[in-house]
């Protein structure tokens, strides 16, 4: 059989050491390792922005990046934004029915609690650039720029997403 | 005179018919807890993965399997061979019309006829290994000529790709039509004539296909969790080639990621899976990964229409044709050829004389099925388009043109030369709101420019008649069609004082877990937040026909409608009774039956379903058991319509372009939920956008391979690429279909590329560009105007 290595990543603030061969990348290692399919694999090559998570509080294209190199990372995926109720921020792409088939919600949620975590409100413009790195083939974006945009105007302080 | 719905005080009514509530399906969705196929994956399971051919075209002279076999963590392999010994062909569930069967059998045996067509395949412990399995297949071939388009699919010299069923590349051939539009052309005072060309696109929803097959060979049941919009027509179409009875086989779709009629009916992978799984024992999954999506999943549309439109100097249009090819790729796929082109060609205009002749071709792609839209987008660039160019012709202003030859809703019901019989409408009024919205007349006036910048702007506009839900099986009949018309639900009352609700549509993004809550909420009278519906298990729900054609709601709500008015007449009848009262006195309220005139004499409905369950107490005759079941089958189609409109600036040195506004203008009827038509009608935009200016998919023409076939080259609409749109409705209620609904799933598609193709001709008409080729570029539109420019100087 392949060979193996060890790994130690820490998802969403609870450390998993798993043996896996180092051609797992890590939205498999989230999703057959771990049983966290919230992360969801578009293309596999890094365009769809689908699996989008934080590693280190950075928003990352998780099928690019082997497990292999989140050894000793951390790591912040969608399931760890509701608690009891929906984030705030989950929350607002409800309000604005800002899904529909939710396929790449995850995604579109982890590459704005990145923009969040940073403290910015990227203007209209400046959104549409950054979420471009996210693909959606059912709303037509609009819904999604308002969610975002709602959440961050409303969110006041920086909250700690990505811990 | 056509009713209009009062939307007004609809948003008072939470969770009603009319209501914007939001949807059952988020929360969950939102936490990333949502059930994808491949988010499920059984115990013991093994991995498929799929052996592909790389040519377009080539004979299969040895397939060597052995190094495979020997790989540790292997457990079995298919070749054409087994395939061929142990199922059927995939049967057509939407053939065109007098189309041979052409036996498409779920892998290649001798010869393969598209890059992607599986020759092997392996099942093994992970993905991993059946991949590693695959790598040491050498399967040695041929490679054989290939057909490259339609024009050289029908020359003579070029080989038949199916040479045991045909003679030539043409699978079938259709005239339709009425009048006589060869007559009204001859005696035109204007003919235009153009030849269009429509672009071969991916549906592309997120969600590539996907399945889980599992078999128990004691009970004879096989567990399939697929990623499908038709549970129910999978059920069958599985039992029919893995040569099962239908009562053996069990579909499951949870969640699926996006459809647009990629996900109808089974592909030849559903059934190696399934094969493998009966061999193995044990549990298969198959995910397609996006290189094998390119290539094994069908693509949408490509077509090449020779039209003609004749009309009197007047502008009155007397008679339009449409010869048109579709290229169909290597095999008549499950859903067939898009078959809305013919039927929606004439759109909203009055023409008696007009006709088509459908050809469907084969060449060496990948099979062609639906996709949003069904051909209507086609039809409606090709004819808006030439409109335009008759205006032009004409010396007519586009919008009155339009107007003059537009049917009024007093013409209505109108039956088109295609048999379309349009419902209710004002389609005028549509075409008028769009024009004051994009700024028409002011633009008119103002004249294309240049602008400062160098720039020139254009408008342009695009109106259509849109068939949604294919209504009823007497229209199939006569259609070759393998699915009837039927929506049917089942409603159960439970002990918690909810009601459940079973339907065999799947959960795919349009909301139709909210939707029928809101329906069954507003018959009963009860609280949507106790409604729940339970979507896409063959094993749990009434059989049905499935999720396409804009037809769920259509179909569904005159099912939900019946069953819910006998389920609340069961509960007056059964709470007067506990109230000592008659039912006509009795009303539901909520989470209450009580008097009308007495509001204290009150029972919770849980009271009531209770009694009513374990059937103590009820009243003298009454069955025990409180669950109701209809089924539904509209009488006709529902036909939507409207126009879009936008305003484009060209650069005419270098061809670029901006879609600065983009305004919809659309009828939906009566609307249950308005956020999510809202929703799917931007959606549906996004998809006609892609295809009108990015979106083709490119096959090299020596090889025959497909040169853009990952997701780093196919460009499809990213949050940056789209203008904002602006909708505007209007609510026209449908006479024939429950409720006055409309569907409203595909409309978005329809109008796009004829729309920005329209504006960008307007914004260089001065240049002389016409454009006929789809999709629009940069580098396109710099062709068409150095082509009219060249053209200008023979000329001059």
């Amino acid at each position: 059989m392949p060979e193996r290595v060890e790994v130690t990543i820490s998802v969403n603030g609870r450390k998993h050491r798993r043996q896996v061969e180092p051609r797992m990348h890590l939205a498999d290692f989230l999703r057959h390792e771990l049983g966290l399919t919230g992360t969801h694999i578009g293309c596999e090559q890094g365009v769809c922005g689908n699996c989008t998570v934080l590693v280190d509080g950075q928003a990352v294209k998780s099928c690019l990046m082997f497990a292999a190199q989140a050894d000793g990372q951390r790591v912040t995926t969608v399931e760890s934004l509701a608690e009891e109720e929906l984030h705030p921020l989950q929350q607002a792409f409800k309000d604005a029915h800002a899904l529909q088939c939710g396929y790449c919600t995850p995604g579109f949620l982890m590459a704005a609690a990145a923009i969040a975590a940073e403290g910015r409100r990227p203007s209209r413009e400046e959104l549409r650039e950054e979420l471009s790195g996210v693909i959606c083939r059912c709303t037509g974006y609009e819904n999604i720029l308002i969610a975002v945009e709602r959440y961050l105007e409303d969110r006041g302080e920086v909250e700690a997403v990505g811990g | 005179m056509a009713e209009v719905v009062q939307t007004t005080r609809t948003s008072l009514r939470e969770g009603r018919i009319g209501s914007s509530v939001s949807r059952k399906e988020d929360d969950r969705l939102l936490r990333g807890e949502g059930r994808f196929t491949d988010d499920v994956e059984p115990g013991h399971c093994l991995h498929m993965a799929v052996g592909r051919c790389p040519f377009p075209h080539a004979r299969i002279l040895s397939i060597d399997v052995s190094q495979a076999v020997a790989l540790e963590g292997v457990e079995d392999v298919l070749v054409g061979s087994d395939v061929v010994s142990r199922s059927d062909p995939i049967s057509v569930l939407r053939p065109v019309a007098d189309a041979p069967d052409l036996g498409f059998y779920a892998m290649a045996t001798d010869v393969a006829v598209f890059e992607g067509h599986p020759v092997v395949s392996v099942v093994a412990v992970s993905r991993h290994v059946a991949e590693d399995a695959i790598g040491l297949i050498d399967v040695d071939y041929e490679p054989l000529p290939h057909v490259f388009d339609v024009e050289s699919a029908m020359d003579p010299r070029s080989p038949v790709l199916h040479p045991r069923v045909l003679k030539s590349n043409l699978l079938v051939k259709r005239l339709t039509g009425a009048g006589d539009p060869e007559a009204r052309l001859a005696e035109a005072d204007v003919v235009v004539e153009e030849r269009f060309s429509i672009n071969r696109v991916s549906p592309l929803p997120m969600e590539t296909r996907a399945i889980v097959a599992e078999w128990q060979a004691g009970a004879r049941e096989l567990t399939v969790r697929h990623s499908t919009q038709v549970p129910h027509l999978v059920r069958k179409q599985l039992a029919e080639s893995l040569r099962l009875e239908d009562g053996a086989v069990r579909v499951i779709a949870t969640d699926v990621g996006g459809g647009f009629g990629l996900k109808l009916g089974i592909y030849p992978e559903d059934v190696l899976a399934c094969l493998h799984a009966m061999r193995a024992r044990r549990p298969v999954k198959w995910v397609e990964d996006r290189i094998e999506f390119f290539r094994a999943s069908t693509h949408g549309r490509e077509s090449v229409h020779s039209v003609r439109v004749g009309a009197r100097s007047d502008g009155q249009i007397t008679g339009m044709f449409d010869a048109y090819a579709v290229d169909s790729g290597g095999y008549n796929s499950p859903m067939g050829s898009p078959q809305l082109t013919s039927h929606m060609f004439t759109g909203p205009y009055r023409v008696n004389d007009a006709g088509t002749e459908h050809s469907v071709i084969l060449t060496n792609k990948a099979p062609v099925g639906a996709y949003r839209g069904y051909g209507q987008p086609e039809s409606c660039f090709v004819r808006e388009l030439l409109i335009d160019r008759l205006a032009c012709r004409l010396g007519r202003d586009r919008v009155e043109l339009r107007a003059q030859n537009m049917l009024h809703s007093q013409d209505m019901p109108w039956q088109s030369t295609s048999g379309a019989t349009y419902d209710s409408g004002d389609y005028e009024a549509c075409l008028r709101m769009a024009a004051q919205a994009i700024g028409y007349e002011e633009h008119v006036k103002r004249g294309r420019g240049p602008g400062t910048d160098g720039r020139y702007t254009g408008v342009g506009l695009a109106s259509f008649v849109e068939r949604t839900g294919y209504a009823s099986s007497k229209f199939l009949a006569r259609r070759g069609s393998r699915f009837g018309a039927h929506e049917s639900v089942t409603l159960r009352a439970n002990r918690s004082g909810g009601v459940d609700v079973y339907n065999g549509v799947s959960t795919f993004g349009v909301g139709t877990e909210t939707s029928f809550a809101q329906i069954v909420a507003d018959v009963i009278g009860i609280d949507f937040d106790s409604v729940r519906v339970h979507l896409g298990d063959t094993g749990a729900s009434p059989l049905n026909t499935g999720g396409f054609a804009s037809r769920t709601l259509i179909a569904s709500a005159g099912a939900l409608r019946q069953a819910a008015e006998e389920l609340r007449a069961k509960i007056l009848r059964i709470g007067a009774f506990m109230l000592d009262s008659d039912p006509e006195d009795a009303v539901i309220s909520r989470g209450v039956v009580c008097l009308r005139d007495d509001p204290n004499a009150c029972l919770p409905l849980a009271e009531v379903y209770d009694r009513a369950i374990i059937n103590q107490g009820m009243p003298p005759g009454e069955e025990p058991g409180l669950e109701s079941g209809a089924q539904f089958e509209p009488e006709a189609a529902a036909y939507g319509y409207g126009t879009a409109a936008a305003r484009v600036s060209v650069d005419p040195e270098t061809g670029d372009f901006d879609v600065e506004r983009f305004v919809m203008v659309h009828d939906c009827g009566t609307p249950v939920n308005p956020v999510l038509i809202d929703g799917q009608v931007l959606g549906g935009l996004a998809q006609g956008y892609g295809q009108a200016v990015m979106e083709e998919l490119r096959y090299d023409e020596e090889t025959g391979q497909l040169i853009n076939g990952t997701m780093m080259d196919y460009f499809m609409p990213t949050a940056a690429d789209l203008p904002e749109i602006e909708l505007q409705h209007t609510f026209v209620k449908s006479p024939v279909t429950p409720f006055g609904v409309r569907g409203v799933g595909e409309v978005g598609t329809v109008p796009g590329c004829a729309t920005i193709a329209s504006a960008i001709c307007d914004a260089l008409a001065d240049f002389g560009v016409e454009i006929n080729r789809l999709p629009l570029s940069p580098e396109s539109v710099w062709r068409a105007l150095n082509q009219a420019k060249a053209s200008r100087e023979v000329r001059s």
